[in-house]
């Protein structure tokens, strides 16, 4: 047995006061004349017996008066049998991880998810006891200890947040806390949206004797979001993420772009996204008229049409217009490269200068120059342009020749698989340390396009017989992107978690880079996972339930159930009562 | 006849007290008794038959002579002629016991027998009895031996007057001292609370009823002493033996009523069992209802 308020026991102290009345009531009765003292004595004798069983009768009925009150009020707990939504619990270790992530605030049946959510969480809280440790966990990540009253309120106060919550690494960190606890129960509820992607990396890992309680998620709801925007020559590449209800055809997604605005000046532009079995995972490039931009930083948005989870469907992007390159492009570099500028030159992208240098290996420029290097046609020629590098710190080399492939490029949409027939494998002399520099495509997972300092290495010349780049609509932004952005190091743009925003990072009075902040991509997916999925991730079939809302209510605390029998103890001090005030009045 | 609420005899025995002495308070009760009961309660046996004489108009027909009417066919009445040796003792216990009253609106029950005592003498002295008192705690006190003559009943509030209040109770001595002096058959009357032992007082009145006495016993008690009060817990003192008892008058009450009540019983049985009248009488009764007991 325990109590929920055992700091009352302390009034037990008070089941003395009756007897101690009775000693401390033992004073000099007042004297009085009464002639029929022989008849007092006769009755006297005559009740003595009665009068002593009367008076023990009501020491003991008062004392446990008291004592049942004092019970009453700890409000004791019984371990009781049977599995009930009601009665009280043992001490018991709690961490309720509520996901309040981004897709919590998706709509469902006509409901908001994180309503739903907060409601079991809520109750979860509001059955716990002051002989309870409780522990609630947001999408943050953060175990919040306190007051039953204080948790209840922040979850009251509880939003939807940006942040996604690993379930899985989530529930295992709960359950680290709880076993620590020294308390006769541990128990971590889960009330979650469940996403499968939510629980498909890793599995936690839940000590015996903790009990995972997960409430069972909603239906699928179909879903479109943003999964990312990049800018890259004149277009900006955005990728579609989200769920679609099993067998249907998701139609075409109508996708806007916001530029500038206010200040600048707002560009809009507008595309349609695949429609088909899925947007999931589809791009779209919509074109942007970057000539019109003036050089510097650029904010923008892309916008989906409004649906069932708005979190996702704006996402914010930044990119930096640099001002126009002014380049040389040697003998050496080709043909095409010769044409490629021509063509920037035009459309006023480059302008002629000494800034950037193409060569093709023949004349590699000093240090200070940046340069875009490309293998000598002349294979005699390697090791001479290769001592040229060395001699200017380039720790990458042309070296034999490499198998035919096709490129992969991750951040240069142009140039992914594009097919390379003939290639220079690029070695790099100081692989692996800091300064070998920064691969930037790759043909069958060897370097293709590597870039070091301000200097930029292709592993093939830019000429047909070598690769198809030449001859692909992505020959030209390719270009330019490498004598605009990649020779000149890009500008740092990089992508955190959060309220969708555009932070920029300054050095000086210069700014430098940008942090462009939004949903995880994954929170788009609202597919939840299967039960079985969802026990097997979080800590196995015995220690994991995964419950509709009513079972979970009914089996929460149900492994300590326990009573709380002040009811009965406040029936039986009015019993009690009634009893002691039978006895005290009753005079025969 | 005076209006009811003129009758002394039928207020609060404390109300009446307040008007004035004892001989004020027992003609005041009599005259009141008297009226209301139109004849003398006593006739019957204070008085003999004498002689005969013819009927008038107007005479009682309860007093025709039926036998001298069945043998001879004419109307006789009897003449009855009053009994002038009767005697009669009224004893009035004077132990402490009897100074004590309940509530101080009440009066105690020595209060309350003499002046019953003065109104029984004077009913009896109005009747031509010789009557006499006796007062007495652990010894006779006071002896007016039973007259007639003028004067008696001024002798007989003047020796209840003249009584203090005593110490302890002997009632069967003072008793078996009236044996003595209760030669001829006569009446007596015992106005007491009977707090003495009741086998040796027993004795005693058993003792008279044997010499052709008629006793009459008047126990009188204060209502507070047939219903147990005060306060949550109290000491109570005997004041004549100085015996104390520490009891909570509120869980002994009913069995102390119990009590009370057997010893009544008890009490009551055992006079009737030796033909003694018996009447329990409490101070709050009118004196006219208590001299009405002996009608």
């Amino acid at each position: 047995m325990s109590f929920i308020h055992p700091l009352a026991l302390l009034g037990l102290a008070a089941a003395a006061i009756p007897a101690l009345l009775h000693l401390l009531q033992r004073r000099v009765p007042p004297e009085l004349d009464f002639p029929a003292v022989r008849y007092l004595s006769a009755a006297e004798r005559e009740s003595a017996r009665r009068l002593r069983l009367r008076h023990l009768l009501l020491l003991i009925l008062r004392t446990a008066l008291i004592v049942v009150i004092v019970l009453a009020a700890a409000r004791p707990l019984m371990r009781v049998r049977g599995v009930g939504g009601g009665g009280a619990h043992e001490p018991t270790a709690l961490v309720v991880i509520l996901d309040n992530s981004p897709s919590s605030g998706a709509i469902v049946e006509g409901r908001l998810v994180l309503d739903r959510l907060r409601v079991l969480a809520h109750s979860s809280i509001a059955r716990t006891t002051t002989a309870d440790r409780v522990w609630l966990m947001l999408s943050d990540g953060v175990l919040r200890g306190g007051t039953r009253e204080a948790l209840l309120a922040t979850i009251d106060s509880t939003r939807g947040g940006w942040q996604r919550l690993d379930v899985v690494q989530a529930v295992q960190r709960a359950a680290r806390l709880v076993e620590a606890q020294p308390l006769p129960a541990r128990e971590v509820h889960v009330l979650s949206d469940l996403q499968r992607t939510a629980v498909a990396a890793g599995r936690a890992s839940v000590a015996r004797g903790v009990r995972v309680l997960v409430s069972a998620p909603g239906r699928a709801a179909v879903n479109r979001g943003i999964a990312t925007v990049a800018v890259s020559e004149g277009a900006a590449v955005i990728t579609l993420s989200g769920s679609n209800a099993a067998g249907s055809d998701a139609p075409p997604v109508p996708v806007t772009i916001r530029i500038g605005g206010g200040r600048r000046g707002e560009v809009t532009a507008r595309g349609l996204g695949a429609g088909g079995g899925g947007n999931a995972g589809a791009s779209l490039s919509i074109a942007l008229p970057l000539q019109s931009l003036t050089p510097g930083w650029w904010v923008g948005e892309a916008q989906l049409e409004p649906d069932e989870l708005r979190a996702d469907d704006r996402r914010p992007f930044a990119w930096r217009v640099a001002p126009p390159a002014r380049v040389l492009g040697t003998p050496g570099a080709g043909s095409f490269v010769a044409a490629a500028l021509g063509v920037l030159q035009e459309g006023k992208r480059v302008v002629t200068g000494r800034d950037v240098v193409i060569s093709g290996g023949d004349a590699i420029p000093g240090a200070g120059a940046r340069a875009i290097v490309l293998p000598p046609e002349d294979p005699a020629l390697v090791g001479q342009a290769n001592r040229a590098l060395a001699a200017r710190g380039v720790p990458w080399a042309w070296g034999r020749g490499g198998t035919p492939g096709p490129v992969a490029a991750p951040t240069l949409p142009s140039l992914s698989g594009v097919q390379v027939t003939r290639r220079y494998t690029l070695e790099g002399a100081g692989r692996g340390d800091q300064g070998a520099g920064e691969v930037l495509a790759s043909v069958n997972g060897e370097p293709w396009l590597v870039r070091s300092g301000n200097v930029v290495l292709v592993g093939s010349r830019l000429d047909t017989a070598w690769t198809a780049l030449p001859a692909s609509p992505g020959f030209v932004p390719f270009v330019d992107a490498l004598v605009n952005r990649i020779v000149a190091g890009e500008a740092e743009v990089d992508y955190a978690e959060g309220a969708p925003r555009v932070e920029f990072g300054t050095r000086g009075t210069d700014t430098v880079s940008a942090r462009v902040y939004g949903p995880d991509a994954r929170e788009s997916d609202l597919t939840p996972a299967t039960s079985a999925a969802a026990t097997a991730a979080l800590g196995g079939r015995d220690r994991v339930e995964v419950l509709e809302a009513e079972r979970f209510a009914a089996e929460r605390f149900s492994g300590t159930k326990r009573a709380d029998v002040s009811g009965v103890l406040i029936v039986l001090a009015l019993l009690l009562a009634a009893a002691e005030l039978g006895v005290a009045t009753r005079t025969r | 006849m005076p209006p009811v609420s003129q009758r002394l005899d039928l207020l609060d025995p404390a109300e009446v007290a307040r008007l004035g002495g004892i001989e004020i308070v027992a003609e005041g009760v009599v005259e009141g008794f008297l009226a209301g009961v139109h004849r003398s309660p006593f006739r019957g046996f204070s008085v003999e038959f004498t002689e005969h004489r013819a009927y008038q108009p107007g005479d009682e027909l309860r007093y025709l002579d039926w036998r001298i009417l069945g043998r001879s066919d004419r109307l006789f009445v009897k003449q009855f002629e009053e009994e002038t040796n009767l005697r009669s003792m009224i004893l009035v216990d004077a132990s402490r016991s009897m100074a004590w009253r309940g509530a101080p609106e009440r009066l105690t029950k020595r209060a309350y027998a003499d002046r019953l005592a003065a109104a029984l003498a004077l009913i009896l002295l109005r009747q031509r009895d010789a009557t006499g008192l006796v007062t007495f705690d652990e010894q006779v006190r006071q002896l007016v031996p039973p007259r007639v003559k003028t004067g008696q009943w001024t002798r007989i509030v003047r020796g209840l007057i003249d009584t203090p209040d005593g110490a302890g109770t002997a009632a069967h001595a003072a008793l078996q001292r009236l044996t003595a002096l209760l030669a001829r058959r006569g009446m007596v009357i015992l106005l007491s609370d009977l707090l003495f032992d009741r086998e040796l007082a027993l004795a005693a009145l058993r003792y008279l009823r044997h010499r052709g006495h008629q006793v009459i016993v008047f126990h009188l008690m204060d209502p507070a002493e047939v219903e147990l009060g005060g306060p949550p817990e109290v000491r109570f003192r005997d004041p004549e033996s100085s015996v104390s008892v520490v009891v909570r008058p509120r869980e002994l009450a009913r069995a102390y009523a119990d009590t009370v009540r057997r010893e009544i019983a008890a009490w009551r049985k055992a006079c009737r069992r030796h033909g003694i009248a018996y009447h329990h009488v409490q101070t709050d009764l009118p004196f006219g209802m208590a001299l009405r007991l002996l009608t």
